[in-house]
């Protein structure tokens, strides 16, 4: 194909990827809507463009599946058929059969899925087989005969009144014609011009004659005329050829002469050239049928089954090599599917360059009073730097922004999960999605889609009761899940609703019990109850469906949601619903962080996490056998840490009452924490410690602090842990 | 001084590819993503060499675009080009009846729309 246009595949994948989201999501709408036309033109135009786009790239199997998809839509927006549930069925499913194809485009693979071809008969036997258009022509360019002989043509034309109101110049296809061969006895019939003061000099009156001396055959001689000869009074007549002219009007083969001057890119030139299996060779020749070679082929031993059967490698070690095999499969997909590219709003970029601009002023000012600074001017200096500070920040928060999409995009795909879940559960649910223009990271949105689409399973298959005891409880039959991203403080919350029967506290609690992660007779509070389903291997489900129940998941969730620095948290109330709220941070490489200071060292301490600072009074301090050092706030006791003692530092105090406390929280719990002063506070740019050196116990990363010197940011759940292990240790 | 064009296209892979083509021929551009947008954009604009449009687009679509620039004094002459899928009669008829010189169907490498352009722009 035109390898020229190779570089833009990534940029067309990107695309049909969007198109592909808008197909899918207008299809699920129109099901509701089936009579909304600007719904079925949007779904059009994307299919349309994928069709029109994969072609160029010579995708042929895309570009022809994606026609047959088009004429039916076609004929749908046209009015010619109806939306029924079995054409938005069959469309949905051809959706997910492109999907796959524009997959194996990408891989350069090809597809022999049974389905393409029964999707494409389907698609065909849905749009009625009268007035479709046939889909781009596949006659190639007509061969130049062999035997080159010189031919010679008059041709008469007469070009219509308007021609010049399209934008057409008779000159120019003159000049066409003397490209392809020689013009000989040109001349021009002015016998049609009127008087001057009549004349329309946006009229052709002209006509001409000529002889043309060409190796080009006649279809080339037409295809000069393309554009104007349905409207002209063209005759072409070969003389040397002794053939008759045909006249060409109207309609005469133009459409023909068209398909011959370019020829298609559908037309199979680059796979039919590769060599083919011998079964597809022995079929397409007829020696046998495709019934016969599949049924061979099924009975073909695998290379690994042979060699088992020859004792030439035991059992285990092809089962051993086909694990790797799979392994290799598996990162070879990943690193293709990888995609790192990003799409940004040009309105984000150009105010990007807008700061760059103002940063570059606030530059060359400072240098101009640089150059020539003197004490007098001081305030002039803390102006420029204020301003300074303002643009550094500016631009931060925009190329911060860049990173940002809207959660959209990691939506889109529950209006068709949940559509499909509902019916194989045969439960009816509707899915109100609300706050997709919340905007956060894109790795965030990208390692959100698998826990998120593990909750929604999770609520249609678990939470939502089928329609029959949704009517015996006196709910609506209709069962609702609930999605909504919005932004609370420095994070972004996203809220996994639904109204079905809530969680069974009796039947956690019993199974917890059953597998020993509780004791029996034990008391628990609810909240120490619902997070047990987080447990590996945690399922009460009754019967494993094919849906979810499997007890693999909501370890998973968990485990995904605070890999990226995140909780999850259930509210449930028995028969009304449950709620699954999933907070995480707007980013991952920058946090908003109290600098604090223990002796001479400076640490960070997330803002997020702190609550609230204390100086406590000396009675408030205790210290409890088996718990360690308490320290009571407002009747509560929370464990209390020492930072000097944890980092064996020499601290300015040793006293609670004369340093201050931190009371820091993560994941509901509490933990007050010892530091010698409040410095203030500031944004800091993590930076991974396992990388550059190793994990440290209580450290989550470091920074660049103002002043150059590395600063810790420390980590609230290990510091937590710390409190515990040292509880441990006075008990003991 | 360099040709100029205009390339209306609601797929931006396919802007990419005209105008790469047509950089690549030594052609100024001015990318538009649909029939709407070109307007906006050519309103001030002198006069223009080429004009390269897709025919199915959103807000404002190919034919409508060929009708407001033939309106336009600047365009009245401007060779159009509308970029085309359907072999059908119907929309080479309409693209005319609107005032399109030609049509170039798609698929197309670009050696085929340099042909197609040679054939309505003086070189």
């Amino acid at each position: 194909m035109s390898s020229e246009f190779g570089q833009f595949q990534d940029a067309f994948f990107e695309e049909a990827g969007e198109h592909l989201a808008i197909v899918e999501e207008g299809l699920l709408q129109l099901e509701q809507h089936p009579e909304d036309l600007d719904l079925l033109n949007k779904i059009f135009r994307s299919a349309h463009s994928i069709k029109g786009t994969s072609g160029m790239f010579g995708f042929n199997a895309v570009a022809q599946f994606t026609h047959k998809m088009e004429t039916l839509l076609d004929l749908l927006r046209n009015g010619q058929k109806v939306v029924t549930p079995a054409i938005a069925d069959l469309l949905l499913k051809s959706t997910d059969c492109l999907k796959i194809l524009i997959e194996a485009a990408k891989q350069n693979s090809s597809v022999d899925d049974p389905t393409v071809q029964e999707l494409t008969e389907e698609l065909a036997a849905a749009s009625s087989a009268e007035n479709i258009q046939s889909g781009p022509s596949k006659s190639g360019h007509t061969a130049e005969p062999l035997s080159a002989t010189t031919q010679e043509f008059t041709i008469q034309w007469t070009p219509p009144g308007w021609l010049f109101q399209r934008g057409l110049d008779p000159v120019q296809i003159i000049k066409e014609l003397n490209q392809i061969g020689v013009l000989a006895d040109v001349s021009v019939d002015v016998s049609k011009l009127p008087d001057l003061n009549e004349v329309d000099p946006e009229r052709c009156y002209l006509s001409w004659s000529m002889r043309l001396g060409t190796n080009a055959d006649r279809d080339d001689v037409e295809s000069v005329f393309e554009f104007v000869k349905e409207d002209s009074t063209l005759t072409i007549e070969e003389v040397r050829g002794k053939e008759l002219g045909v006249r060409s009007e109207g309609t005469s083969g133009a459409d023909k002469a068209s398909s011959a001057l370019y020829p298609s890119p559908l037309t199979p030139d680059g796979s039919d050239n590769e060599p083919k299996p011998l079964g597809e060779i022995l079929v397409e020749s007829g020696v046998v049928s495709r019934q016969t070679l599949d049924n061979a082929l099924s009975q073909q031993k695998r290379v690994g089954q042979i060699l088992v059967d020859q004792k030439a490698a035991t059992p285990q070690q092809v089962e051993q090599a086909l694990q790797k095999q799979r392994q290799m499969e598996a990162v070879a997909q990943a690193k293709k599917t990888d995609n790192t590219s990003i799409r940004v709003d040009t309105a984000k970029i150009d105010k990007l360059i807008n700061l760059v601009g103002e940063l570059v002023i606030t530059q060359s000012m400072l240098s101009d009073l640089g150059s020539r600074f003197e004490m007098t001017q001081l305030h002039v200096l803390l102006e420029r730097m204020a301003q300074l500070e303002r643009n550094t920040r500016e631009i931060q928060e925009r190329v911060m922004s860049i990173r940002m999409l809207p959660i959209g995009t990691a939506f889109s795909r529950f209006p068709r999960l949940v559509r499909d879940l509902s019916s194989k559960a045969g439960k009816k649910i509707q899915l109100v999605l609300s706050g997709e223009e919340t905007e956060l990271d894109k790795t965030v949105i990208e390692s959100i889609g698998d826990p998120l689409t593990h909750l929604v399973r999770n609520s249609a298959d678990h939470g939502l009761e089928t329609p029959d005891e949704r009517l015996d409880d006196n709910k609506p039959e209709m069962g609702t899940i609930r999605l909504n991203a919005f932004h609370e403080g420095g994070s972004i919350c996203i809220t996994v609703e639904d109204d079905g029967r809530g969680l069974n506290r009796d039947r956690i609690l019993a199974k917890a019990v059953k597998q020993g992660l509780v004791a029996e007779g034990e008391k628990l509070s609810d909240d120490q109850i619902w997070p047990l389903i987080f447990k590996p291997g945690f399922s009460t489900a009754e019967k494993i469906t094919d849906v979810s129940g499997r007890g693999v998941g909501m370890d998973v969730v968990k485990r995904n949601i605070e890999a990226l620095g995140g909780t999850v948290s259930i509210k449930t109330v028995m028969g009304k619903g449950t709620t699954f709220t999933l907070k995480l941070p707007l980013t991952l490489a920058i946090i908003e962080g109290m600098t604090v200071r223990v002796g001479r060292e400076t640490y960070i301490v997330p803002l997020l996490s702190i609550l609230e600072s204390i100086q406590p009074k000396p009675q408030s301090v205790k210290t409890v056998v088996g718990k360690g050092e308490l320290i009571n706030v407002r009747g509560t006791y929370l464990p209390m840490v020492r930072l000097y003692e944890v980092f064996t530092l020499e601290p300015e105090h040793t006293e609670p009452t004369k340093g201050i406390l931190l009371i820091l929280e993560t994941e509901g719990e509490r933990v007050a924490v010892m530091v010698d002063e409040i410095l203030g506070q500031q944004q800091v740019v993590i930076k991974s410690m396992e990388q550059n050196f190793r994990k440290v116990e209580g450290i989550a990363g470091a920074t660049i602090l103002g002043d150059g010197t590395v600063g810790f940011i420390l980590d609230v759940r290990g510091l937590l842990e710390i409190a515990r292990q040292e509880s441990a240790v006075v008990a003991a | 001084m360099s040709k100029t064009a205009l390339v209306v296209d609601d797929s931006p892979t396919m802007r990419q590819m005209v105008t790469f083509t047509l950089t690549s021929a030594g052609f100024t551009v001015v990318e538009a993503e649909n029939g709407k947008d070109a307007v906006n954009k050519i309103s001030g604009v002198p006069k223009m060499d080429l004009v390269v449009t897709d025919l199915n687009m959103p807000e404002m679509d190919g034919i409508a675009l060929i009708k407001e620039l033939r309106k336009l004094a600047t365009f009245k002459f401007t060779p159009i080009l509308m970029l085309t899928t359907e072999s059908a009669v119907e929309t080479k008829l309409e693209g005319k009846e609107a005032g399109a010189t030609g049509w170039i169907v798609k698929p197309f490498n670009p050696e085929v729309l340099m042909k197609v352009i040679a054939k309505v722009l003086p070189s």
